[in-house]
């Protein structure tokens, strides 16, 4: 629609601050939505990455960092579940790192039997994948430089227990602060020193087309414990994290303000624009265009100003991304988010134009007559 | 029987209610034939936008009709007196009404582009329409780049290039010079003459008064006078 175009390049100061307003809007939305994706992925990684059918944890827990031990004949009980297949242990708990220069980290401890997936970071020995490295443990890139890590194997003690850091990995940073670290089940409970019961997750495979049956028998014989398949609990820890400690919301929020600021921005701009062009919208329905022209030439408005403020706010963003990444580095930008951002984008900027086009369509043509 | 472009009958407006009510037409009939510049004058306040407004179809009379080419305006409602405008009428303002942001081609291609009409054709027809009105040369200039004058022929290569058979225009040399109020006067009455439309012009200024060939005089809203120019 050429009219609308040429509206808007002759006004270009307008147009420029607009599109200023819809790539900031857009910068902020894909910004943020990236942040939530991340942390969503995050929040539920160490449950995505294992090749478990279910997972049996106390009463009550609702994410992987927060959960409480079990009593260790349950082992047994579950093994002896019909239709379980193998039974895997995992702790997890807090504890202390000490850095190569003697000063102690708070660190999140997980450790986890061989064979709950090849995807789940555990000290393996050899290529098999069969027996663990002892004293051996596993960090994230993310986290070596906050455990002063430069270069590994690095000797370090954990609850004043010697210990190795044999590889550094990749995915598997912290997103609360705390940095995990991963090592085997055994020297997972010698380094925590719980008193009693130290296992706080089985991970259960069960034989194929049976997960159902499998889970309503384990929590028929466990009726104290909390079954989950692998996806009720991954969509577990992510609410937990969203909802109950507001990280999620807030970030969401901040992905909703871009939207608003971006609609108030859009909104202001576009009515300006209408209202300084009154005259011509009203000279249009005096020479008899019909009201789709008048809907098409505002919306049309809209649209360049969305098309070309989405496009740079996402070229602003792109090249940010990889930087950004060396300080969040569980921030996750999978290929929808842009595209859905920028349809979000707008789709902000049809509703921007909402006011716009009623004020342009209730325009009387009479008053082309006024001088 | 002669053929009739625009018709008004018993033609009734008023402005406002109770103790504010101001009538601004009252019982205007007037009959319009093709190939006639019709002046309508009077002074201001007499009525003579608000019968323009209501011959061009952009004002329900409050009583009365209005006929374009037959068609009552009254039976119609909004979106087919548009229909009835961009098929029929082609306007002139005193203000011009040209886009800012469109050159002068482009403003008479707006009104082709409205009446569904675009691309080549549409700008062909549209520099054939400026050089009627002696704008070819200006095509590509906008509105702030041209004179008063300049601006009204445009405005009237708009009014025509769709080839509407009415043509009303509002003032349309108030805001000129002698020179160029006397030559848009001529290039409407030929408009008249030549192409066989009907051109009603409302106006108070006294330099149109030679050209006209039927004169409306109006005061208070109504008919005071409906004369054939000699």
């Amino acid at each position: 629609m050429w009219l609308a175009w040429r509206n808007l390049n002759h006004d270009r100061f307008r147009f420029l601050v607009t599109i200023v307003g819809i790539a900031f809007a857009v910068f902020l939305m894909i910004f943020q939505g990236s942040l939530l994706v991340g942390f969503l992925r995050a929040a539920s990684k160490p449950i995505d990455m294992t090749e478990a059918d279910l997972w049996i944890a106390a009463r009550g827990v609702e994410a992987f960092e927060f959960a409480s031990p079990l009593p260790e004949r349950f082992y047994d009980i579950v093994a002896g579940v019909e239709g379980v297949e193998t039974v895997h242990r995992m702790t997890v708990g807090f504890t202390f790192y000490q850095k190569p220069s003697g000063m102690q980290q708070s660190v999140l401890l997980v450790g986890a039997e061989p064979g709950i997936g090849s995807r789940f970071p555990v000290p393996y020995v050899d290529a098999m994948r069969t027996s663990l490295a002892p004293d051996a443990i596993l960090v994230d890139s993310s986290n070596a430089p906050t455990l002063l890590l430069d270069l590994v194997p690095a000797g370090i003690e954990i609850s004043g227990q010697r210990a190795r850091v044999v590889n550094i990995i990749d995915g598997f940073g912290s997103f609360f602060g705390t940095p995990f670290v991963f090592t085997g089940y055994e020297d997972a409970v010698r380094y925590l020193r719980w008193p009693g019961d130290a296992t706080v997750f089985l991970i259960v495979q069960v034989e194929p087309g049976s997960l159902q049956e499998a889970k309503r028998a384990v929590q028929a014989e466990l009726p104290e414990v909390d079954v989950w398949t692998r996806d009720e609990f991954s969509r577990r820890a992510r609410l937990f994290w969203v909802r109950k400690t507001g990280a999620g919301g807030a970030i969401l929020m901040a992905a909703v303000l871009g939207f608003l600021v971006g609609l108030v921005i859009v909104s202001q701009n576009i009515y300006a624009t209408t209202m300084e062009n009154l005259e011509e919208f009203a000279t249009l329905k005096a020479i008899g265009a019909r009201r789709w022209y008048i809907q098409k030439v505002v919306l049309m408005q809209a649209l360049a100003c969305g098309s070309v403020g989405s496009v740079i706010g996402l070229a602003a963003l792109l090249p940010l991304l990889g930087p950004i990444r060396g300080t969040i580095s569980w921030i996750d930008t999978p290929w929808w988010l842009p595209t859905g951002m920028i349809l979000v984008g707008l789709v902000m900027c049809v509703l921007a134009s909402v006011a716009s086009i009623r004020k342009a369509l209730a325009v009387e043509p009479g008053r082309v007559f006024r001088a | 029987m002669r053929e009739t472009a625009l018709t008004a009958r018993q033609v009734n407006i008023t402005y406002g209610a109770g103790t504010a009510a101001v009538p601004a037409l009252r019982d205007v009939s007037l009959t319009f034939s093709p190939g006639c510049l019709a002046l309508v004058m009077g002074p201001s306040g007499s009525g003579k936008t608000t019968l323009l407004s209501v011959l061009g179809c952009m004002l329900l009379p409050d009583q009365g009709d209005v006929h374009v080419r037959g068609q009552s305006v009254r039976a119609l409602d909004e979106q087919r007196r548009g229909d009835l405008r961009r098929q029929n009428i082609g306007y002139v303002f005193q203000a011009f009404r040209l886009f800012r942001a469109l050159s002068a081609l482009d403003n008479v291609v707006l009104a082709l582009d409205v009446a569904g009409e675009s691309g080549r054709r549409a700008r062909a027809r549209a520099e054939e329409g400026l050089a009627a009105v002696g704008m070819a040369a200006k095509a590509r200039l906008k509105p702030h780049e041209l004179s008063g004058g300049e601006k009204q022929r445009v405005a009237i290569a708009r009014a025509l290039v769709n080839d509407p058979p009415i043509v009303l225009a509002d003032e349309p040399t108030a805001s000129l010079d002698w020179r160029a109020g006397e030559e848009i006067a001529i290039m409407l009455l030929r408009i008249a003459k030549e192409r066989g439309k009907l051109v009603v012009v409302v106006t108070h200024d006294p330099r149109m008064t030679p050209f006209g060939q039927r004169i409306v005089k109006m005061e208070d809203g109504r008919v005071i006078e409906d004369m054939e120019a000699r």
